[in-house]
């Protein structure tokens, strides 16, 4: 009985790890995706623009960043889990 | 320090025919920056015109033109040129009169030939190209066409088809394509051309040649290889000469494009039947320099005086005035824009923070050593060359002694532990591959410590806001300004006094224990309270609808996790890369060694290699990115306007001629 107990908290406290691995994988992939979407259009017009002049290539290199905060928000978000 | 170069406004005034002279003088000093006259715009230039060119200035640009043609059949950088010696003007121009006619008829002349012979060898190949489906064609191809009863089809085909017709036919099966040769008396040609349908004919025009496709090929070969060598000939030719002539061409270019800048001066002047103005900017402790100058070479006829500068109306031109450590940091502010003249320079302040950053970020000494190498080499090698690129070098190389000094204070190389340091700041050693260096790493610990960073930033840029606004707004709207950005830094405050009251965090102050005094509150979380409050009043008194902007407070300092993020992905790289190339392939093999073995040695240290340079570049963009981002959007908009005029003295850096 006493062992059929323990096993069963084993059982819980894995599965809980698993979880917090899991949420922690859900916030690094969506934001990143999130991300990613956000990106591409910056990241066209900012090709466009420096082909226009390439004078603005650092400023649009820095717009095309901007949205790169998401992704470490849930990278963070993830940290905090894990740890 | 903090403030742009101080500038003094000059007014040169003198009769006209010693336009040139002072031109000159202006042109040598390169200090002067001319203010564009525009006609009907101030009162006080009223009845003034814009000035015509110097003389000469059409010949020039003439000489100019064709000298820039020269240059462009012999792809001639002038830039790329290494000044051997400077030449003297007088002498390179009495050599452009004398020498430039003859060479430049002897490279137009090479130039055109060649463009005959390249069309010639590109009409052989055409021809080649018509062929070359003949080429195993056994009959003569004079027989293939010039039919008055007989049409000859010849194409390719998937298959060999069946035409159902009385006809003649070749069939080549090949690799590159079947070919068809029929010829059908012309009453079947239409039957002939349905049937071939089927099986995807492709016609091919039958070139009008005598002989086997195959000699005529051999033919054309030779005739092409042998117009090949002619042009390699002419090419060689145009090379010695532009070896020959390479330094005095770039020098003449030089020369040219100066006497035309000079010779167009008169454009940007305001002048009068007899005299003329002309208004610009000179750097504060120079104005006695150019004043002198111009006096003496006009023999004292010019007139020059000093204006007062109008902060309010004058657009002032913009010059650096920055310690040296701080000069490849301009860099940085002109990529996001000049400083105007009115506010302050912070180009020191993101010269120390910025490797601070990206320190923290990168924070390996491995990496930092890699760097500064990389650095150094760069730096030698551009050192000529100068300019951006070698502003960027010197940025990197302040960056990658940072990140050696936070790579002993994280005790990090290239992913491992610093045998015998301990971590100064919170450890970043993660659990990879089932060894942690040392402790573990200590997340909640380096979010603190960011956030700090990102509090003590964010307080210095409002306080430099402050400075800005105390110096040089004027009125109610300068108290207005200053006390709402004392708001921002009261409301960050007040906010970070009400969670330490409420909550326990590590590297932060502990008000917990305080006893409440009212509402459950302790006096820390009151204070805090109500610096907010007062905090928001001060921001609403200047702009009510920057409130909606209260957030950012939160999420400009919460931005700085990003320190973390970045810096974390880049130590798990490290990681996993050791554990792969050292755990998984390298020790397993040094057990028991064998020949085999060797092999798969090798093989780990090259993926060792491998993928930290991979690692080094990633870390070098993100640090480097992440880093500029912090200073620009959640720094500058504090405090910074930026938009100044870049002063671009009148003249230029002579390199291979001299007066």
């Amino acid at each position: 009985m006493l062992l059929q107990t323990d096993v069963a908290v084993q059982v819980a406290e894995a599965s809980q790890a698993g979880m917090k691995a899991l949420a922690a994988a859900i916030a690094v992939g969506s934001t990143g995706i999130a991300t990613g979407i956000a990106e591409t259009a910056i990241g066209s017009a900012a090709v466009g623009a420096t082909a226009e002049n390439k004078d603005v290539f650092g400023l649009v290199l820095l717009l095309t960043v901007i949205p790169e905060t998401i992704v470490i928000f849930g990278l963070v978000v993830a940290l905090l889990m894990l740890f | 320090m903090l403030k742009p170069e101080k500038m003094g406004k000059i007014l040169i005034a003198a009769p006209k025919d010693l336009m040139g002279v002072v031109v000159a003088e202006l042109h040598r000093q390169r200090l002067f920056h001319v203010e564009d006259f525009v006609e009907d715009r101030d009162e006080e230039y009223e009845g003034y015109r814009i000035g015509n060119p110097l003389e000469g200035a059409s010949q020039t640009s003439k000489d100019l033109i064709r000298l820039r043609s020269v240059m462009s059949a012999f792809s001639l950088q002038p830039e790329e040129q290494k000044p051997k010696e400077m030449a003297r003007a007088s002498a390179l121009k009495e050599k452009i009169e004398k020498d430039l006619p003859a060479l430049e008829a002897e490279v137009e002349a090479l130039v055109n030939r060649r463009q005959a012979l390249e069309n010639k060898v590109k009409e052989a190949e055409q021809k080649i190209e018509a062929l070359s489906p003949f080429a195993e064609v056994p009959y003569d191809l004079s027989l293939l066409s010039g039919y008055r009863t007989v049409t000859v089809l010849a194409g390719h085909v998937s298959k060999k088809p069946d035409l159902g017709v009385p006809c003649e036919e070749y069939f080549a099966a090949s690799k590159k394509g079947n070919l068809l040769i029929a010829a059908v008396p012309n009453a079947y040609k239409a039957e002939a051309e349905r049937n071939l349908m089927d099986s995807q004919f492709q016609a091919i025009s039958i070139p009008p040649e005598t002989g086997t496709a195959k000699e005529r090929i051999a033919e054309y070969t030779a005739k092409r290889e042998l117009v090949n060598k002619e042009i390699q000939e002419i090419s060689t030719a145009l090379d010695s000469r532009k070896g020959d002539y390479a330094g005095f061409l770039a020098a003449c270019e030089e020369l040219l494009s100066i006497d035309i800048e000079k010779a167009e001066a008169p454009l940007r002047f305001a002048t009068t039947d007899h005299a003329f103005i002309a208004e610009g900017w000179v750097p504060k402790d120079s104005v006695g320099t150019v004043s002198d100058g111009i006096i003496r070479a006009s023999g004292g006829k010019a007139f020059v005086t000093e204006l007062p500068v109008e902060e309010e109306k004058d657009v002032v031109p913009v010059e650096y005035d920055n310690v040296s450590f701080a000069k490849p940091s301009q860099l940085l502010m002109d990529t996001y824009a000049r400083p105007r003249y009115t506010e302050l320079d912070p180009t020191l302040v993101v010269a120390i923070i910025y490797p601070i950053f990206f320190g923290l970020i990168l924070g390996d000494v491995g990496y930092g050593f890699i760097l500064l190498a990389m650095s150094i080499g760069l730096w030698m090698f551009l050192k000529k060359v100068g300019g951006e690129a070698q502003q960027l070098v010197g940025v990197l190389f302040i960056a990658s002694i940072s990140t050696i000094i936070f790579g002993v204070l994280y005790s990090e190389a290239f992913g491992f532990a610093i045998p015998g340091i301990e971590p100064i700041l919170p450890s970043r050693h993660l659990n990879i591959g089932g060894h942690a260096g040392g402790h573990g790493p200590e997340i909640p610990e380096l979010m603190i410590m960011v956030i700090w960073v990102g509090v003590a930033t964010i307080t210095l840029g409002r306080i430099l806001g402050i400075v800005n606004h105390a110096l040089h707004d004027h009125g109610s709207h300068r108290v207005k300004a200053v006390l709402a950005n004392l708001g921002w830094i009261m409301v960050l405050w007040g906010l970070l006094f009400l969670i330490w009251s409420f909550v326990a965090l590590p590297l932060m102050p502990d008000l917990t224990g305080m006893p409440a005094v009212v509402l459950g509150m302790s006096l820390p979380a009151l204070a805090g309270l109500v610096m907010m409050l007062v905090g928001i009043l001060f921001i609403i008194r200047e702009s009510a609808l920057e409130i909606i902007e209260l957030p950012t407070i939160l999420s400009h300092v919460l931005s700085f996790a990003r320190i973390v993020g970045i810096g974390l992905s880049s130590v798990a790289i490290a990681m996993v890369v050791n554990f792969i190339a050292i755990g998984l392939i390298i020790e397993p093999q040094l057990e028991h060694l064998s020949i085999f073995g060797v092999v798969i040695v090798i093989i780990g240290a090259i993926v060792f290699l491998i993928g930290h340079l991979l690692n080094t570049v990633l870390g070098v963009l993100g640090a480097g990115i992440q880093s500029l981002r912090l200073n620009y959007i959640e720094f500058f908009t504090k405090f910074y306007k930026g938009g100044g005029k870049k002063y671009n003295p009148f003249g230029t850096q002579r390199r291979y001629s001299e007066e």
